[in-house]
């Protein structure tokens, strides 16, 4: 059930729709500032994709020489992939031979 | 020589946008801008707010019209990016002033002899005071079912709430409100 306040919020419902606001000023080249800002963004966004191709030969030297510096530093480097693995047996074992064991 | 004078459709020209045309997506604008700044003006408390706000609305659909599948109406479509943002726009804000004197402006609302324009105007100065007082959800369901005359089901598709939702925040926005009114009024 409505009552006295539901009343005067529909008049102020009703009065406030059909009031709408003049919005002339801010419309008048719209589109223009609009399009300018896209086209902001899309100008920083190509300089970020150009950028980010320009860095990628310096990003893949940078690798070439990790890569061939891991390479060439490691003269103990092996041809057997599981060095690592029986490297670290055989000395226990000859430890243990020696200790005795 | 006959000049074709018909306008192209919101599907020429949302392809042609696509395929880079800045002057299709011109056009889109100005078809629709007159509706996104009157829906937009609803919520926005000035000129550079609105202006800010459908500023945002046409750039986000400029960089999401590849994902515009067309199977609804673009104006759907535009509307739903609208509201979206508006949304937003009042999440964003923390909290807003009211300094409206409200004791004078109900008392010439009631005035009969008073202009109509006049009337009307502060009559939704009056409401914004209220509606700023209400969480971002509750105005706006209240703005889109009241002021828009959106119904619920509608509102419901515009917004992604289910129905329930909607009629449940639309309720709760007029409880505050009439409240926040009589509480001034009590004043």
């Amino acid at each position: 059930m409505k009552d006295e306040r539901d009343e005067l919020l529909d008049g102020l419902f009703v009065a406030a729709r059909t009031m709408r606001r003049d919005t002339a000023v801010v419309e008048e080249r719209f589109e223009t500032r609009l399009l300018a800002r896209i086209a902001e963004r899309r100008s920083s966004w190509l300089l970020w994709s150009v950028w980010s191709w320009r860095l990628v030969p310096v990003f893949a030297a940078v690798a070439v020489v990790v890569g061939l510096g891991s390479v060439f530093s490691d003269p103990a480097r092996s041809t057997d992939i599981f060095a690592a693995f029986t490297n670290g047996y055989e000395e226990f074992q000859a430890a243990s031979l020696l200790a005795g064991g | 020589m006959t000049v074709d004078t018909t306008e192209p459709s919101d599907d020429r020209l949302v392809a042609d946008a696509r395929g880079g045309s800045d002057d299709a997506f011109a056009r889109l604008v100005r078809r629709y801008k007159r509706k996104v700044f009157g829906l937009a003006g609803r919520f926005a408390r000035d000129d550079d707010e609105l202006d800010d706000i459908c500023q945002d609305v046409f750039v986000k659909v400029y960089e999401n019209l590849g994902t515009f599948r067309g199977d609804a109406p673009f104006e759907h479509w535009l509307t739903r990016i609208a509201i979206r943002t508006c949304y937003d726009a009042l999440r964003s804000r923390r909290r807003e002033q009211r300094h409206l004197p409200l004791g004078i402006v109900h008392n010439e609302i009631e005035d009969a002899a008073i202009d109509a324009r006049q009337a009307a105007a502060q009559a939704r100065d009056l409401l914004e005071w209220g509606l700023s007082g209400l969480r971002p959800e509750e105005r706006l369901v209240i703005t889109l079912l009241e002021l828009e005359e959106k119904s619920v089901r509608e509102i419901a598709g515009l917004t992604g709430w289910s129905a329930t939702n909607v009629k449940v925040r639309a309720f709760r926005a007029r409880q505050k409100l009439k409240g926040l009114l009589e509480r001034h009024y009590e004043r």
